[in-house]
C-alpha cells in the first residue's frame, strides 16, 4: 500500500475482503495480523485522545498507532502531549491573521480555512509518513471547537483523495452543558466528517461526564477510557509472532464491519483475571450478570452482554445497527469459544442484523478479559437528535443577533435627535 | 494576550502607568513594555512613575492654543490639532514592537479635551497602519463633572465606538464616592480597573504558568471582542481559607435539591457574584452578545462541573449562545478569582443619562 497509484485504483473505495463470520462451523480464521494505524489528532481534543491513545498501547504492549501526528492551531496545546513526538505535532495557522498560533477562538470556518490555506504543510507532514505498511487512517478530534471540528473534515478530504486506505473519524460531541456554539459546530462539523470518512466512531460527552473532578483533571478518566476502548477495538488480532489462534480477530473483519459507513458506538466490559485460578475471577464493573458457578462460556457470554449494555461510547438504540463485531481480548486460556459463539447469536438478535462477527484477540501476558463490542452505523443516537436541534436554536440567536448589531450599537451611541456629533 | 497600551489625556496616562506598574510587579508579561503615553499637558508626565520618559509624547506644544498645557476641555480644537500633527503621532507608533502584540489598547478619558479629541484620532491613526484589532479602555465622567464633560463624553464615545474594535469602558459616576473630591480618588479608580482588565486579558500571560486545561487562547478573547460596541467587565475573588460564612450564602443561592460538591456549589456561587457584582459600566445584562468568564485559583478548587454549570447559567442570563470559559492555573494561590467580559451590551442606562445631559448641553 501506498500513495495512491494514479492508474490502478477505480476512484471508489475497494471492498474489503469479506468472508463469513469467524465464529462459525468451520471454524478456522484466515488470520491477517492485526490492523496497523496511522493515526492523526486535530486539534485540542482530538491530540489528547491520540496521546491516551499511545499511552494505553504503550502500557498494554500493543502495537497499533504506526504513525501518530498531532495537527493544532494553538502552540500551548501542541506542548501537552506526552507520547506524540515533537516532531510529529504540526502547528497551523501561525501565519493566518486570525490565528497567529494562538487557536480559532471556537470558529470552525476559520478552522478549515486556516487548514485549506495550510494544506501544503499538512501534506508534506505526511510525506513522512510511511504509508506502506498502514490498513487504514484514523483521525480523532473533538467536534466543538473550531480547529478539530473545522480543519479535521479539510484535512479528512485530503487524506481521502492521497490514499486508498479507508479513513475513519473518531469524533467526540460536546455535551449539552457547553452551550450553544459548541452544538452548532458540533452539527455542522458533523455533517462533514460523516460524509468524507469512512466511518464515524462518535463518543458523547454528555454520557461521560463524571463527578467531582477538577478542571485540571478534566476529560483526563474519559480520555482513558475511549483510548481503550478503541485501541482494544482496532488492536484486536494476531500479533505478528504469536502462534494462530482458533478464532482469532482479523483486521479484515473490523474493516469490513466499519465499511457501513455512518456513525458507530462501541462498547466494553472487563472483568480481572483471577491469577490462582486462571479463571474469570470478580468482575470489575457495576453489575454482576451471573454467579461465581458459572461456567467459562456463560460468564464470556455475560461479559458481552455487559459491553452491549454498559455506557457505549455514544448512546444509541442497539437494534439500529447495520453491523456488529465483538472481539474478546485477553489471555488465550480463558477464552471459551462457545462462549464467544452464544454471545454472537444473542448479538445478532439484539442488533437485529445477521452481520455479526466475532473474534479473540490473546494476550498472554493481559490481566483482564476484555469485550468490546462495535456496534456500526447506529441510526437512533438521541444525543445526536438532541444536539441538532440545540444548534438550530443556536444558529437562530446568533443569525437574529448579528441582524440588529450595528443598529443596536447605532441607537446606543447616538441621541435620537441627532443633536451630537462624533469628534472626528 | 499580548497588548501594547497607548495612553491618551490624563486618565489614560495614569491608568497606563497603573496597568504598568501592576505588570512590573507580577510575574505576568502582557505588555512587554510597548507603551505609550499621550497628552496636550506635560505636568502630566511628572505624575507617572511607570512609563519611561522616552515613551512620553507630548502633542500640539508647537500650536498656540495648546502650547503644552492642555486643552482646557475643547475637544475640537485638540482633535484638529491632532488631526494636524497626524505625522508626528504616527511616528511615535514605530516604538511599539507591534508584530509581537494581539491588540492595541488605547486607553482615555472620554470626557477629557485630549482623551476625548485626541484619542479618537489615534485610534483611527492605528488602525490605519496596523491589521491588529485596536481596542478602546474608555472612563465614563461622573455626573458632577461640568456639562462640557459630560458633552465631550457623548460625542467621543461616538467617535471611539465607531473607530476602535470594542470599546470596554468603566464608569466613575458607578463607582466612585460623591463624599470626597474625585482626583483624590483615581489611583484608587485606577487599580480597580487595571485589576479587572487584566484578570481577562492577562490570564494565561504568566511566565511560570502550568497550561490550563480549559485555556483561553488569544483567539478566544479576540472572539468575544469581534462583535465591537461597548463592554463591560465584572469581577468577584474570596479567600480560600475562608469558607465557613461563605457557604451558608452559597447554599442559599443554589437550593435547586441537587447535590454538588462544596467545591462546585463555591465556583458556581463566585461566578454568579463575578456576574451580578458590580460592573465596570452598569447595564442590562441580558443585552451582551457575547460574553467570556475566566476562573483563576488553585486548581485544586477548580472543580469542573461547579465552572460548567456556572457557564451554562451564565449563558442562560445573559441569553446569548456564546459564552467562552477558561480556567487559569494558580497552584499556589489562596484566592479563586472569576472575571466575566460582557462584550456588545446595548441596554445602558449611564448611557442614555449621559446623551441626554450631554443634549442639554449642547441645546442650552
Ligand atoms: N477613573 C479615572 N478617571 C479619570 C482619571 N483622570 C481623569 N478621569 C476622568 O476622565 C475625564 C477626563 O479627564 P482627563 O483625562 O484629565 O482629561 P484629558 O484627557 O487630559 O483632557 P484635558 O486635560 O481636558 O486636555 C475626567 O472628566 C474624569 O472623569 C483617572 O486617573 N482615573
Ligand atoms: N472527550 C473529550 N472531549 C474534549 C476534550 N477536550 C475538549 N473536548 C471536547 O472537544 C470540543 C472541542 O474542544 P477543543 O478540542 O479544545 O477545540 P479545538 O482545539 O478548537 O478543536 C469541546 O467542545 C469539548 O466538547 C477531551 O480531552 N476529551
Ligand atoms: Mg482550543
Ligand atoms: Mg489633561
Amino acid at each position: 500500500m501506498g500513495r495512491k497509484p494514479p492508474t490502478t485504483c477505480p476512484s471508489s473505495r475497494p471492498e474489503v475482503e469479506t468472508h463469513s463470520p469467524l465464529v462459525c462451523e468451520q471454524g478456522i480464521a484466515n488470520s491477517l495480523p492485526a490492523m496497523k494505524l496511522a493515526t492523526i489528532g486535530i486539534g485540542n481534543a482530538g491530540t489528547k485522545i491520540l496521546d491516551r491513545m499511545l499511552e494505553f498501547e504503550y502500557n498494554t504492549d500493543r502495537n497499533l498507532c504506526r504513525h501518530a501526528l498531532a495537527i493544532n492551531t494553538a502552540r500551548t496545546d501542541l506542548a501537552k502531549p506526552d507520547f506524540v513526538p515533537e516532531d510529529r505535532r504540526v502547528l497551523i495557522g501561525d501565519t493566518h491573521q486570525k490565528a497567529k498560533g494562538h487557536g480559532v477562538g471556537g470558529d470552525v470556518d476559520i478552522g478549515a480555512d486556516v487548514a485549506k490555506t495550510d494544506i501544503e504543510e499538512i501534506r508534506r507532514a505526511f510525506d513522512d509518513v510511511e504509508i506502506h505498511d498502514v490498513d487504514a487512517i484514523l483521525v480523532s478530534a473533538g467536534l466543538g471547537g473550531g480547529t478539530g471540528s473545522g480543519a479535521g473534515p479539510v484535512v479528512i478530504d485530503e487524506l481521502q483523495k492521497m490514499y486508498d486506505e479507508p479513513v475513519y473519524g473518531l469524533g467526540v460531541l460536546p455535551g449539552k452543558y457547553e452551550g450553544g456554539r459548541p452544538a452548532l459546530n458540533a452539527a455542522r462539523s458533523l455533517q462533514s466528517f460523516v460524509t468524507n470518512v469512512d466511518n464515524f466512531i462518535a463518543f458523547d460527552n454528555d454520557a461521560w461526564r463524571m463527578r467531582d473532578q477538577t478542571i485540571e483533571e478534566g476529560y483526563e478518566d474519559m480520555n482513558r477510557e475511549l483510548a481503550t476502548r478503541i485501541v482494544t477495538l482496532l488492536a484486536a488480532g494476531e500479533q505478528d509472532n504469536t502462534e494462530v489462534a482458533e478464532n482469532a480477530m482479523d483486521s479484515s473483519d473490523i474493516m469490513r464491519t466499519l465499511n457501513t459507513g455512518g456513525v458507530s458506538s462501541i462498547g466494553y466490559a472487563s472483568s480481572k483475571i483471577d491469577e490462582e485460578a486462571g479463571l474469570i475471577g470478580k468482575f470489575r464493573g457495576d453489575v454482576q450478570d451471573f454467579d461465581d458457578g458459572a461456567t467459562d462460556a456463560a460468564k464470556i457470554k455475560g461479559l458481552v452482554r455487559r459491553a452491549v449494555n454498559s455506557r457505549l461510547t455514544i448512546p444509541c438504540e442497539v437494534s439500529s445497527a447495520d453491523r456488529a463485531l465483538i472481539v474478546l481480548s485477553g489471555p488465550p486460556e480463558t477464552f471459551a469459544r462457545k462462549g464467544l459463539e452464544s454471545a454472537r447469536q444473542w448479538l445478532e438478535q439484539e442488533a437485529d442484523t445477521v452481520e455479526v462477527l466475532a473474534g479473540d484477540d490473546p494476550r498472554e501476558n493481559a490481566s483482564e478479559l476484555s469485550a468490546v463490542v462495535l456496534l456500526s452505523n447506529v441510526t437512533e443516537t438521541p444525543r445526536i437528535k438532541e444536539l441538532q436541534s440545540q444548534a438550530v436554536d443556536a444558529q437562530e440567536k446568533i443569525k437574529a443577533q448579528d441582524a440588529v448589531r450595528e443598529q443596536e450599537i447605532e441607537e446606543l451611541i447616538t441621541d435620537d435627535d441627532n443633536e451630537l456629533d462624533p469628534v472626528i | 494576550m499580548k497588548f501594547a497600551l497607548v495612553g491618551v489625556g490624563g486618565a489614560g496616562c495614569r491608568l497606563v502607568d497603573q496597568i504598568l506598574q501592576v505588570e512590573q510587579g507580577s510575574d505576568r508579561s502582557f505588555s512587554g513594555g510597548n507603551v505609550l503615553a499621550y497628552d496636550t499637558d506635560k505636568s502630566v508626565f511628572e505624575t507617572l512613575d511607570a512609563v519611561p520618559l522616552d515613551r512620553h509624547v507630548l502633542v500640539g506644544d508647537t500650536h498656540e492654543a495648546l502650547g503644552g498645557t492642555g486643552t482646557d476641555g475643547d475637544i475640537d480644537q485638540a482633535a484638529a490639532v491632532a488631526q494636524e500633527d497626524r505625522d508626528e503621532l504616527h511616528r511615535e507608533f514605530d516604538k511599539l514592537d507591534l508584530h509581537e502584540m494581539d491588540a492595541v489598547f488605547v486607553v482615555a478619558g472620554l470626557g477629557g479635551g485630549t482623551g476625548g479629541g485626541v484619542g479618537p484620532v489615534i485610534v483611527e491613526a492605528l488602525t490605519s497602519v496596523s491589521e491588529l484589532p485596536i481596542y478602546v479602555l474608555g472612563v465614563l465622567p461622573t455626573k458632577a463633572e461640568n456639562g462640557s464633560v459630560t458633552l465631550n463624553a457623548a460625542r467621543s464615545l461616538q467617535s471611539f465606538v465607531t473607530h476602535g474594535d470594542n470599546t470596554i469602558l468603566f464608569d466613575n459616576e458607578s463607582w466612585y464616592d460623591e463624599e470626597s473630591p474625585l482626583a483624590e480618588q483615581y489611583w484608587t479608580l485606577n487599580e480597580t480597573i487595571a485589576q479587572r482588565l487584566l484578570a481577562v486579558f492577562a490570564a494565561g500571560e504568566r511566565q511560570s504558568a502550568d497550561i490550563a486545561e480549559n485555556r483561553l487562547d488569544t483567539s478566544d478573547v479576540m472572539r468575544i471582542m469581534e462583535t465591537g460596541g461597548v463592554s463591560t467587565l465584572g469581577y468577584a475573588e474570596t479567600d480560600v481559607h475562608n469558607p465557613t460564612t461563605l457557604f451558608q450564602r452559597l447554599r442559599a443561592l443554589f437550593r435547586n435539591g441537587e447535590e454538588d460538591t462544596t467545591d462546585a456549589i463555591r465556583i458556581k456561587a463566585l461566578v454568579k457574584e463575578a456576574a451580578e457584582s458590580e460592573l465596570t459600566l452598569p447595564c442590562d445584562r441580558s443585552s451582551t452578545e457575547r460574553a467570556l468568564v475566566v476562573l483563576s485559583g488553585p486548581p485544586h478548587l477548580c472543580s469542573r462541573k461547579g465552572f460548567e454549570k456556572a457557564r451554562q447559567w451564565l449563558e442562560e442570563e445573559t441569553d446569548t449562545v456564546v459564552v467562552l470559559a477558561g480556567d487559569e492555573p494558580r497552584p499556589t494561590a489562596d484566592d479563586l478569582r472569576v472575571s466575566v467580559l460582557f462584550s456588545n451590551v446595548t441596554t445602558v442606562p449611564r448611557i442614555e443619562a449621559l446623551k441626554e445631559d450631554a443634549v442639554l448641553t449642547e441645546t442650552s
